[in-house]
């Protein structure tokens, strides 16, 4: 017991000190991007990862709480905080009913079914003017007071989102702890099997389903807080929820600190191959990026995290590597 | 032993150089940066940006007394810093809101540039305003139109190019003196994307000409389209006076191939730009386009003259001929370092100030604006633009519009293919 909870303390140890190992402003933003995208990514883990629907439109979600966060300062003139309960509701909302009829659908064709539900809606927000439609929204530029959540540091944004990806991943904790946890991994591993020895199988799914599509929207509201502007592309767009779900993948879905790992992978890869080759024009970047994805796939393909568990559990011996599996749920990918 | 102390003196040997080098450096250059779409949809505006920027930085940095009435050309580097030669930094936005912001702190904080420029579309430019004016660094925008960016009370973002509500008052009074010479105008068709760009665009002419009177006809379709052809049918059925397209340059090629194929032509075929100005345009319909009008800033002017000079430097740096939206990047890469001449210093206070002062007269710009001069919100308040027309059997435009520019007459009715 003792042993396993070195870990963690020695990540939030980490976490805590890095602004002041890496504090100037561009490093500091970078930590602060890399926590961003851990809660968006971990919030999906709930349903990807650990119940295995792999949901592709969570931008839906994303957007819900950027649109919420912006649309409180642009028509009301509140703090951009005051939408993030509104679009925790919002999310959470059209999570259920979204999920209730496309959670029946299995594999291949939940997936198709989000991305389809996920582009309708960029394109109804495109149209729509009340939301800015294809020009957006944008927040706070000169902040009026601390509510604003408009700093020129990014540190106050960096131990921000620390503290909500603790919570989004103690609730995650909590969660697989929970008689809940252990019907979603019966479900992920077989639905018909776990039908069959009685676990409510569509209504825990919906559950999770709408945890984590709240959790998602308090990371959209976070990130449109920090860059005061959403738009549907940057709000909504395929991509952001490729990203997401890439980031967990990458790091270990279905692993509690998987989605934190991925991120922490390839946030800054991101970034900082962007920054030594992105002026150069020539499309660089991508290509580095793509690159290095593929090689992770190609000799990783259960994530970062599984590696790195899996060499711990060599040294620690075969009993250490029972209990592990057991506790934390054997990661695969999805 | 021996190798450790090699190693040893050969880093010393590396300090050693590369610190007199650094110094003496950062009194000599000034750093620019430039935040531009590099990759994604919008690459090849990004990247043509890039040549005309680094065409500026040829004449701002070389003699060049061909060019003389222009600001900076006339001697190497900046006279105002003492011969300070200007070094840009670019970077690449991605097509992100998020990245051109994250870019532009790291040009701002890592590269310690003295300004900034970019960032091509209005919703990357806002993002990427907004740390700049956090930190207090001056950033000059050359090519983004929506008008919301300078209503936001900044103090240190200033943008040259004329806006929607330019183009309204270019197109009514061109649109008023087609009609003296006989043309029919009330019925106005507008084709738009429904875009950012596309949107408020329409949104502004639209408004605009119904306060004058006009009929609009207002036609939308979703940007990036496989097909045009019911946007087209309805065209033919409404048969409008004037035809006005608001597209990017795949849907503007799209719709060229439509109508021809349908066998329409409207009487007064107008494009808002664009597409319609972008090289792989006419190359791919100009043949099917003869005849269309449309607004430019640029325009090419007699063999000798600065515009023709710089549209030579760009067309032998990019292989492109040069069009209106690289030369307002440009425009806007002009007057923000000549605010830094004027200043005499990188102190971004110095060159804000420089920047409110500015007051450059048309034979000091390459683009076909009034001039250069700042309102109190950072919008440039002369400026403005010509219409062209495309003659010459689909090839080139030509300015047809004000007289006072015009090497050409304006050709109707639309002729098409």
């Amino acid at each position: 017991m003792m042993r396993r909870s070195i870990w963690p303390a020695l990540l939030l140890v980490i976490l805590l000190g890095y602004p002041f190992v890496f504090s100037t402003p561009f490093q500091q933003r970078l930590g602060a991007l890399v926590l961003l995208y851990a809660i968006a990514a971990s919030s999906w883990n709930i349903v990807g990862g650990y119940a295995g629907q792999v949901s592709v439109g969570h931008v839906v979600y994303f957007g819900c709480g950027a649109y919420a966060a912006m649309g409180a300062y642009a028509h009301f003139g509140l703090s951009p905080l005051v939408g993030l309960p509104a679009g925790i509701v919002l999310a959470v909302a059209i999570s259920a009913i979204v999920g209730v009829p496309t959670l029946r659908l299995s594999g291949h064709y939940f997936s198709m079914a989000t991305i389809a539900v996920a582009e309708l809606i960029r394109l109804v927000v495109t149209n729509t003017d009340y939301l800015g439609a294809a020009v957006g929204l944008s927040g706070p530029t000169v902040p009026r007071n601390i509510f604003d959540l408009s700093f020129i540091s990014a540190l106050p944004y960096y131990y921000l989102f620390l503290a909500v990806l603790a919570i989004t991943l103690a609730i995650t904790w909590w969660m697989t702890n929970s008689r809940m946890g252990f019907y979603l991994r019966a479900i992920r591993d077989s639905e018909r099997a776990a039908r069959s020895l009685g676990a409510p199988a569509s209504r825990v799914k919906l559950y999770a389903f709408m945890l984590s599509a709240g959790l998602t929207s308090v990371a959209g509201a976070l990130y449109a807080m920090m860059f005061g502007f959403v738009d549907p592309e940057s709000g909504l767009g395929i991509l952001i929820s490729v990203k997401i779900l890439i980031m967990a993948a990458l790091g270990g879905a279905g692993l509690l600190f998987g989605p934190l790992v991925g991120a922490a992978i390839l946030v800054p890869l991101e970034e900082i191959s962007n920054s030594l080759l992105g002026g150069k024009g020539a499309g660089l970047t991508f290509v580095v990026y793509g690159a290095i994805i593929v090689l992770i796939a190609r000799f990783q393909p259960g994530g970062i995290l599984t590696l790195i568990k899996r060499q711990l559990e060599r040294r620690a011996g075969p009993q250490a590597k029972d209990a592990q599996a057991v506790a934390t749920g054997a990661g695969h990918a999805p | 032993m021996k190798f450790e102390h090699l190693l040893g003196l050969a880093c010393a040997a590396m300090i050693a150089t590369g610190l007199p080098g650094m110094a003496s450096a950062e009194d000599k250059v000034v750093k620019i940066g430039a935040v531009f779409p590099m990759t994604g949809n919008a690459a090849s505006a990004g990247i043509h940006a890039k040549y005309a920027i680094e065409v500026a930085l040829d004449i701002i940095n070389n003699a060049h007394p061909e060019l003389a009435d222009l600001p900076l050309a006339k001697n190497a580097g900046l006279a105002g810093l003492g011969g300070a030669k200007v070094e840009v930094v670019f970077a690449d936005n991605q097509g992100s809101p998020a990245t051109g912001q994250n870019q532009a702190l790291r040009l701002i904080t890592e590269e310690k540039v003295a300004a900034l420029t970019g960032a091509y579309q209005s919703g990357i430019t806002l993002t990427a305003s907004a740390i700049a004016e956090k930190y207090g660094i001056p950033f000059v925008n050359g090519e983004s139109v929506a008008s919301n960016l300078t209503e936001r009370g900044f103090k240190w973002f200033f943008r040259t190019t004329p806006i929607a509500t330019d183009f309204v008052r270019v197109y009514y009074d061109f649109l008023t003196d087609m009609k003296a010479q006989g043309a029919k105008i009330n019925n106005v068709a507008l084709v738009h994307d429904n875009t950012e760009y596309g949107a408020s665009v329409a949104g502004t002419i639209a408004s605009g000409f119904k306060d004058k009177g006009l009929n609009i006809i207002d036609i939308g379709y979703v940007s990036n389209a496989t097909d045009v052809q019911s946007q087209v049918l309805q065209l033919k059925e409404k048969n409008p006076d004037v035809v006005l397209m608001i597209s990017y340059t795949s849907d503007a090629i799209l719709f060229a191939k439509t109508m021809q194929a349908q066998d329409y032509k409207p009487p007064l075929l107008l494009a808002d730009d664009a597409g319609y100005s972008d090289p792989a345009f006419l190359k791919a319909v100009g043949k099917v386009s003869q005849g269309v009008f449309n607004r430019s800033a640029w325009s090419i002017g007699p063999p000798g003259s600065p515009s023709a000079i710089i549209a030579d430097m760009y067309k032998k740096k990019s292989g492109d001929e040069m069009d209106d939206t690289a030369g307002r990047q440009m425009e806007g890469f002009f007057v923000l370092v000549d605010a830094i001449d004027r200043a005499g210093s990188t102190d971004p206070a110095k060159i804000q100030a420089a920047l409110k002062a500015t007051e450059l007269k048309p034979n000091q710009l390459m683009m076909g604006y009034k001039g250069v001069k700042f309102d109190d919100k950072g919008q440039n308040s002369l400026a403005s633009a010509v219409i062209i027309q495309l003659q010459d059997d689909g090839e080139t435009y030509l300015t047809i519009w004000p007289k006072t520019n015009a090497v050409k007459q304006p050709v109707l009715p639309y002729k098409g293919w």
